[in-house]
């Protein structure tokens, strides 16, 4: 009961990129407990593959089926259930910038509790260890009730992957998790993934841009380009001519250590909008 | 050093054509307005009018300082802090409930139909309101209340609107795509991000309402406005000038308030 995607495609209906085709005839089945990396060049389609994962958008062609059930046949209410087994960790975590990291990680179970509880747990959290636990994984606890914009780039990716390890989702989407991480970090933060993925059998897809930590943590590879699927292999069989093939337009094979927090081209709106979050300041008339 | 030219006489005459014609069309106003209200400006600067005026100011000196006339000036004090921090708070309450709409979150038809109220609201000047809920209210601190809180609802509900267009959409959507239900989605993800401009919003206002309250008095709605105008009325200076002296030192200590308030919530994060 992971996913299947049956010859999906995307053709983007407004906005900028109106008319452009961002995926074709992607099909992809993951079973209960895998774990697959997605690479690829930059505008590839990786954000808009697992955005269609975590069912925020809907595909123009083929056929989606996230953990059992079909999204866009569902009703509001049971698409809220659904959505809330899916988590999604952003590559520019959508955290409002005053709010405090035990605040932030305890919205990740905003589709689980009560509503009283969630509402109450804005004066005082309803779950304190949980949120510490949590944050300790990733080596943050100590920032618990620190504010987020007091926070470094990558400690705030940090608890955005601390707010979804806590949805304790059936599902774990991953757009560039660590990419604002130091490579020791980013590999704590990707085991942390794993071993969330193995002990509790969730099915786990990370979008990264550094290969390196591709190859090494995951059992199976998938290269997008250029919206359709290049390979679906091992990474033990992604050589190093399949890898210059998919990055054929770049000179140097991209890894964590070569490749500071920079956001690419697909990810540019999100960057946007996350800075325009982190710069909204009191206006006085 | 050699002689100005005719032609340099011109053009420096020429390079502020309009600001010649400008003080030319004021001086133009300024007499027709005199003569048109039958002012005579003369009659103001004679030696007889100056010991007038400085007889009728006399008359406010020296102010009631009695004890019974200042307790009774300390509560009028207290019912204009009263009048218009509940005048406020109410208007900030509807003033989110009416962004929320008037910022398209519901749909295009409340939009325009919020927009509207927001605008009627705020058209409408404080004193007319104040005039008008005296007649539907009756004389007293509740009128002014109302007519505050009626007034700054079109004001904050508008302002708050805009906040919410501007608050970036991205940490609502991840918390609803994350299954959280809309109303949570908004407390989690988008009121953090506005709470500090609603907060600066509403107590701007406040800042100004209670300047406002204690002239909405005047038309019977309570408060020192409404002692400043009795007094007067019956021609009893001395205590309509404790009033205004009251009146003077409650803007200036609110001012100071919220110059206070205001450095304290601008202060970076630290």
């Amino acid at each position: 009961m992971g996913f299947e995607l049956d010859r999906v495609g995307l053709v983007h209906a407004n906005g900028q990129a109106q008319g452009q085709r961002a995926l074709r005839a992607v099909s992809i089945v993951a079973a209960r407990g895998e774990r697959l990396a997605i690479i690829g060049p930059s505008g590839a389609g990786k954000t808009t593959l697992l955005r269609i994962l975590a069912t925020s958008i809907r595909p123009t062609e083929g056929r989606v089926s996230v953990l059992g059930a079909h999204p866009w046949q569902l009703g509001a209410g049971e698409l809220r259930r659904l959505r809330s087994r899916i988590g999604f960790i952003h590559q520019a975590p959508p955290i409002p910038p005053r709010q405090r990291a035990i605040t932030a990680v305890i919205a990740g179970r905003l589709g689980q509790w009560p509503w009283w509880k969630s509402a109450l747990s804005l004066l005082y959290p309803a779950d304190i260890a949980g949120p510490r636990d949590q944050l300790a994984r990733l080596d943050l606890a100590d920032r618990l009730f620190d504010r987020c914009d007091r926070l470094s780039g990558g400690q705030l990716q940090r608890v955005g992957v601390a707010r979804v390890l806590y949805q304790r989702p059936d599902l774990l989407l991953a757009d560039e998790p660590v990419s604002a991480m130091d490579p020791a970090l980013a590999d704590l933060a990707v085991s942390q993934l794993h071993s969330e993925a193995q002990s509790r059998g969730v099915t786990l897809v990370a979008s990264l841009h550094a290969v390196d930590i591709a190859l090494r943590w995951f059992p199976r590879v998938i290269g997008l380009k250029a919206g359709e699927i290049v390979f679906d292999l091992p990474p033990a069989q992604v050589s190093d001519s399949v890898l210059r093939d998919l990055y054929a337009s770049e000179t140097a094979l991209p890894s964590q250590d070569s490749e500071p927090f920079h956001p690419h081209v697909e990810h540019a709106q999100e960057a946007a909008g996350a800075a325009r979050a982190s710069v909204a300041p009191p206006r006085v008339i | 050093m050699s002689a100005v030219s005719f032609a340099e006489r011109r053009a420096a005459l020429g390079f502020c054509l309009h600001c010649w014609l400008s003080l030319l069309l004021l001086a133009v106003l300024v007499w027709g307005s005199f003569a048109y209200l039958s002012l005579d400006l003369a009659r103001l600067f004679t030696a007889e009018s100056g010991r007038g005026m400085l007889q009728f100011a006399m008359r406010f000196f020296p102010p009631d300082i009695s004890a019974e006339f200042l307790r009774k000036i300390a509560k009028g004090t207290l019912e204009t802090l009263a009048i218009s921090a509940v005048g406020t708070l109410l208007a900030a309450g509807a003033g989110l409930l009416l962004a929320l709409p008037a910022a398209g979150r519901m749909g295009g038809v409340l939009k325009g139909l919020t927009r509207f109220l927001l605008n009627a609201l705020r058209s409408v000047p404080e004193l007319v309101w104040a005039a008008l809920m005296v007649l539907a209210a009756g004389l007293g601190p509740f009128a002014g209340t109302l007519a505050l809180a009626l007034h700054t609802s079109g004001v904050l509900g508008r302002l708050f609107a805009e906040s919410l267009e501007n608050a970036p959409p991205e940490p609502a959507r991840a918390l609803a795509e994350s299954g959280a239900a809309p109303a949570l989605a908004f407390v989690y993800g988008t009121l953090p991000v506005i709470t500090p401009q609603l907060v600066s919003y509403s107590l701007y206002r406040w800042e100004m309402n209670i300047r406002m309250a204690t002239v909405l008095g005047f038309v019977g709605a309570g408060g020192l406005g409404q002692m400043l105008y009795y007094e007067l009325s019956l021609l009893h200076e001395p205590q309509a000038s404790s009033v205004i002296i009251a009146m003077l030192a409650l803007v200036v200590l609110v001012d100071a308030a919220s110059a206070w308030v205001r450095r304290r919530q601008m202060r970076p994060a630290g």
